[in-house]
């Protein structure tokens, strides 16, 4: 009992430990909450092409010394931008845009790091360092969390709606193209406060399996939220502390929690699961 | 004269290259059934979104009740129910929220249900004959419940037209009877309604409206004097479907 307790308790004493569980819960509760609007969607694969194509953005930030969040979100914004510009003028089809696009803005953001004289760690951008955040970060993380989460809870009606029924949101007078780029502004915001924690490749999985977990366990928006919420909970501050006590990669832990709960879910789940689907 | 409460004038919707719908012109009156008759692929969906304006028009245009389409969406007016396949009924919503979302255009930015759109959605859901099934997941309903949800979605709506993208699709006589009963009552209160439809056995029966659509529409008018074996022969094709007069 005594060590269980030590284990909790003794990376407590280190202040970058308490920030860093207060972080991966704040970014985390975030990320699951867009993640069920995201799967619902399915607007997974839209979710992996903005995280990569923010590199850029994040590099040049740094450079001119602006707010990071806005790099990331008009290089975000222009990639899915340019996504729709192929999608619509050319044949080529969506999937191969994506794939197109946000690798060409992610490739952008290597040179760019290899050529800017900055300090940039390019590892830090990709994997997170959320056992390293400069205070700057915090606020700029806690005021995204801020913002995103009021955005979501006032739209939370109405981007529902646009996810299972676009054309019927759009005659009962809802601007649909509005939810769209709300939608996407919301993303692009979120993938840069999660860039702190989890880095900008494993973002995806903050951003899709919170939401996919639940959405086998519920046949409800509201319980699915709330699933998603404890989910991620449960695998940011476990996924910290183990990071601690192994040394091991902070992002790594907590993904890996997330995907293996998943898996847990997958099989045992009370009525979608793999046993009570036989 | 009734004044058309759906006016196409020249219409014309094209995707890349190709043309969907040519140079359409129609007048539907106020309180009618009008059933759009069109083999798959015929247009009859482009049709649709165009009078929903969902279209960019190459050409012409398209008024609802006197005015253009964009300033239309504000007020409610049109309803829309979508093919079967066109709903994702893994959707994690319940009948109830379904129906509600029909109201959205009624309440403030929250979309906070009001006493009157509970009372409303629960009026809709009588007259659909879902009382009991509100808070099942859409998933679980037989084809003919799935219909009636989104028919109740409709009427809490309270659209003057109503549009229905193939309703008989993949539902039994018995619920096609009572989609068809619930139709005239609508029809009768003075809503306007369209059907996509390609089943052409029961058009006769309860549209006062028939569109022929083939690529572009080839005639429109009353029932007796617009289905004649002669425009359905040219609306599919050269071949009359057997048995149908």
């Amino acid at each position: 009992m005594d060590i269980i307790w030590q284990w909790f308790t003794a990376p407590l004493q280190f202040q970058f430990m308490v920030q860093a569980l207060f972080v991966s819960v704040l970014v985390g509760v975030i990320c699951a909450v867009l993640s069920c609007y995201l799967t619902l969607k399915g607007w997974a694969l839209m979710g992996d092409a903005v995280s990569h194509a923010v590199l850029p953005g994040v590099v040049l930030a740094y450079g001119l010394q602006i707010p990071l969040a806005l790099g990331a979100f008009v290089f975000g914004l222009g990639s899915v931008l340019l996504i729709g510009l192929i999608k619509a003028r050319t044949r080529v089809k969506e999937d191969a845009a994506i794939g197109l696009v946000f690798t060409g803005f992610f490739a952008l953001g290597l040179v760019l790091i290899s050529k800017l004289p900055s300090n940039i760690d390019l590892m830090h951008i990709l994997f997170g360092n959320l056992l390293g955040i400069s205070p700057e970060n915090l606020i700029q993380t806690i005021v995204i969390a801020i913002i995103t989460s009021v955005a979501l809870f006032i739209f939370r009606k109405d981007l529902l709606l646009f996810c299972f029924d676009p054309i019927h949101a759009k005659s009962i007078g809802l601007n649909t193209t509005f939810l769209y780029y709300l939608l996407l502004i919301i993303l692009a915001l979120t993938i840069v406060a999660a860039q702190q924690t989890v880095g900008i490749i494993l973002v995806i999985a903050m951003l899709i399996t919170p939401g996919s977990t639940a959405y086998l366990l519920t046949d409800d928006f509201d319980r699915m939220t709330i699933l998603a919420v404890i989910s991620t909970v449960f695998s940011s501050v476990l996924g910290t502390y183990l990071s601690y006590h192994l040394d091991a990669s902070p992002a790594g832990c907590i993904v890996v929690l997330q995907t293996l709960l998943f898996i847990v879910v997958m099989i045992f789940a009370p009525k979608y699961g793999l046993i009570a689907k036989r | 004269m009734q004044n058309p409460t759906i006016e196409l004038e020249n219409v014309t919707v094209s995707y890349d290259r190709t043309i969907a719908l040519h140079g359409a012109n129609l007048q539907v009156n106020q309180g009618s059934i009008a059933g759009i008759v069109g083999m798959n692929g015929s247009g009859k969906s482009t049709l649709f979104k165009a009078i929903m304006g969902l279209e960019k028009l190459r050409s012409g245009r398209v008024l609802i009740q006197g005015k253009s389409i964009n300033k239309i969406h504000q007020r409610n007016l049109l309803a829309y129910i979508p093919q079967t396949e066109a709903v994702d009924w893994d959707f994690p919503i319940s009948v109830y929220d379904v129906v509600m979302m029909g109201r959205y255009g009624y309440m403030n930015c929250l979309r906070m249900p009001r006493e009157i759109d509970r009372q409303i959605v629960t009026q809709s859901l009588e007259k659909t004959q879902l009382i009991g099934l509100e808070h099942r997941q859409i998933g679980e309903l037989s084809g003919g419940q799935k219909k009636r949800t989104f028919l109740a979605r409709t009427l809490a709506q309270q659209g003057e037209i109503i549009l229905l993208d193939e309703p008989f699709a993949g539902v039994d006589v018995k619920t096609e009877k009572a989609i068809i009963e619930l139709l005239i009552k609508l029809r009768d209160l003075g809503k306007t309604i369209l059907i996509s439809t390609h089943d052409l056995s029961n058009i006769a029966t309860f549209c006062d409206q028939v569109i022929l659509v083939n690529k572009t529409i080839l005639a429109y008018g009353k029932t007796a004097d617009v289905f004649t074996p002669e425009n359905i022969s040219r609306t599919f094709g050269g071949s009359v479907p057997q048995g149908l007069f």
